[in-house]
């Protein structure tokens, strides 16, 4: 008899239990859970407009370290030379290389994410696009600005330019310097345009919703969008091209970075893997950076949480587990085939590494871009938890960092002429480059205020898209291609 | 000499847009004279709508071999200029020329691609302009140019496919 009741009663269980896991994956997924488009706007409006007095404090505080580590102390290398820095016999590439490397590495994670994903219809991007997209243009603005402190007398820097002169002095388009100056330009100029036409409809919105000089702001910036049909299809084909063709310019940007260290033949530089190396190592950071970035962005501004959910870090967080094992497979590549090939200064290269003075930063690059997000990401729980991505995430960075550090200062510490071995001890480098970190956290500040970080009208289209359907007992999630 | 009229008609779905699209080309209103504005892209197969053309693709090519020449001259010319022999390679090798050439090729095709949405779509454009704000609400409207004397009539169909509101459109500053 209770056996037949259970029966009886399965249906209306069967039904609750459906019901519960719609609910369940409504709550899960930003694509499942629509909002009117104008509460979503007001949201996002809303999210620019409130700033506590805790964002001023921060705001100010970054400031005078910009104003003191970055523009002070350039200004005073500038008028004293480069003899403040730590740079001397043999390292002359020190933190100023270590930083450009490192920030356009940063650089990478808005391309992979905004590009790559939106060319592999990965759904998931659709909210946090603009947020990394924003990552590339300032760290290749922080890049910039580390390459030009590297160059000493910066007012120079104009040499580089092809233009014709009465000296004869024309720059050698053959050398790897020349293919960062083009590399580094394109990236800048097309990561820009990137970020700005998907933003068109976004400024657009903002200034419908804008009164005072906020509307004339975003009046000059939406350049007369109205949101036509033909609008519409021009920014849809300059979106695809630019998606596809951004790809290949982000490869080619961190190759050559590599291909500043691979030409030369050097122990521990001339290798043919240094390019993918690079450009994984690049993903590496960049991805590490735009997670802690986002569980920023959710903790501190308002209304975040409904767009950056824990699906968000849980797919991203899955993407650096990946990123982290391509980078472990790379770099043994490197290793192993350095270490094998026996060549007595790259032997002494790689015990420098190891059993150096500096092997503890050797051992923790290894544990942060490694042990840590193996240990962390593989759980699905651990990786959906912002705070803990976030710590993993700045592992990641300071482990990437780490290793710019190791493969330039220190690894040019030994070459062929043992008599000039000598430990690069970093000067005026270091309030610059924490000058440089600190620019990049205040820009980033400073475009939360002003720009929407969520690009709403892709969230709509991408809710516009989403469904579920229910085969059998199970409810599952579809995907519409609207294009 | 007819006079012309732009109506506005603002809706709040995509379904009965559609439905007033294919309506009014029923009644005489052709394609041309018709503008749908939304604050989401919608294609121009949702709404039955002929395609649209564009000039970007063609534009980013121009650039791309633009750009290409411009990394030939750099690459190919100028070094028999300016001659500088560096370690034993010809004045115009082809590897490292390969770099030059593929990033001036993709800074073309980028660059133009940009100018080409400018171009194509007149931005920037600071001009009065037929526009409702409830656009970036997620509401859809369609611009409708046709005579004064069937004001009347294309008002009453428009609102009996749902629209929420028909009314003669004024440009205004945005």
């Amino acid at each position: 008899m209770a056996y037949q009741k259970q029966n009886l009663d399965r249906p209306a269980a069967s039904h609750a239990v459906h019901h519960k896991t719609e609910e369940n994956l409504r709550e899960e997924h930003l694509m499942l859970d629509p909002l009117p488009r104008g509460q979503m706007n007001e949201m996002v409006m809303d999210s620019m407009r409130t700033t506590s007095w805790k964002f001023w404090v921060v705001f100010a505080i970054l400031s005078v370290i910009v104003a003191v580590g970055l523009f002070y102390s350039w200004g005073y290398m500038i008028l004293n030379g480069l003899g403040v820095a730590g740079v001397n016999r043999p390292v002359y590439w020190g933190i100023f290389l270590v930083n450009t490397v490192f920030w356009i590495g940063i650089s990478h994670a808005g391309t992979f994410i905004s590009a790559i994903l939106r060319v592999f219809k990965a759904e998931f991007r659709r909210p946090f696009t603009r947020a990394a997209e924003l990552m590339t243009t300032f760290g290749l603005v922080q890049a910039g600005f580390s390459i030009f402190m590297h160059l000493g007398r910066v007012w120079l820097a104009y040499w580089l330019m092809p233009y014709p002169n009465e000296r004869g002095i024309w720059p050698n388009f053959h050398s790897p310097l020349s293919w960062d100056l083009l590399a580094i330009t394109t990236y800048l100029l097309s990561s820009t345009m990137y970020l700005f036409l998907p933003l068109i409809p976004d400024l657009a919105m903002a200034r419908d919703r804008s009164t005072g000089w906020q509307k004339t702001f975003y009046r000059i910036l939406a350049l007369g969008f109205r949101g036509t049909e033909g609008e519409w299809v021009h920014l849809r084909n300059a979106m695809n091209i630019f998606a596809f063709a951004i790809i290949p310019v982000m490869f080619s940007v961190h190759t050559i970075v590599s291909w500043d260290f691979a030409m030369a033949t050097r122990p521990g530089w001339s290798s043919t893997i240094f390019g993918p190396y690079f450009v994984i190592g690049a993903l590496h950071s960049g991805m590490g950076a735009v997670i802690m970035v986002l569980a920023v962005v959710r903790g501190t501004m308002k209304n975040m949480k409904y767009f950056i959910r824990p699906e968000h870090f849980e797919a991203i967080g899955k993407l650096m587990l990946i990123i982290s094992m391509a980078w472990a497979y790379f770099f043994f590549n490197d290793y192993l085939v350095q270490w094998y090939g026996g060549d007595k200064w790259t032997k002494q290269l790689l015990e420098w590494h190891e059993k150096g003075p500096m092997g503890w930063m050797w051992f923790s690059m290894l544990v942060l871009n490694v042990v840590i997000p193996w240990a962390i990401l593989w759980n699905r729980k651990w990786r959906s938890t912002p705070w803990l991505v976030f710590i993993v995430g700045l592992g990641i960075n300071v482990g990437m960092w780490f290793e710019r550090y190791i493969i330039i200062p220190i690894s040019v510490t030994i070459n062929r002429m043992p008599f000039t071995w000598r430990l690069y001890h970093p000067g005026i480098e270091v309030p610059m480059g924490i000058g440089t970190l600190a620019f990049f956290i205040l820009l980033y500040m400073a475009a939360s205020r002003l720009v929407p970080l969520v690009p709403v009208w892709e969230v709509q289209e991408g809710q516009m898209a989403h469904s579920l359907k229910k085969f059998g007992r199970e409810t599952v999630v579809t995907v519409s291609e609207l294009d | 000499m007819t006079q012309e009229i732009s109506l506005l008609a603002v809706f709040a779905d995509l379904e009965p847009a559609a439905d007033a699209i294919e309506q009014l080309r029923l009644i005489g209103v052709h394609d041309d004279c018709m503008n749908v504005i939304s604050g989401v892209p919608v294609t121009e197969a949702m709404l039955g709508r002929p395609s649209q053309w564009t000039n970007v693709p063609r534009l980013a090519l121009g650039g791309a071999i633009l750009g290409f020449l411009t990394g030939a001259i750099l690459a190919f010319i100028t070094p028999t200029i300016y001659g500088i022999k560096v370690g034993g390679q010809g004045f115009a090798p082809v590897p490292p020329s390969i770099i030059v050439l593929f990033e001036l090729t993709m800074l073309g095709m980028l660059l133009s691609t940009f100018l080409g949405v400018f171009l194509d779509s007149y931005f920037p454009s600071y001009r009065p302009m037929k526009y409702v704000t409830e656009v970036s609400d997620g509401k859809i409207a369609i611009l409708v140019e046709c005579p004064h004397t069937d004001e009347t009539k294309i008002t009453d169909a428009l609102k009996k496919l749902g629209a929420e509101s028909v009314q003669p459109a004024e440009a205004q500053h945005l």
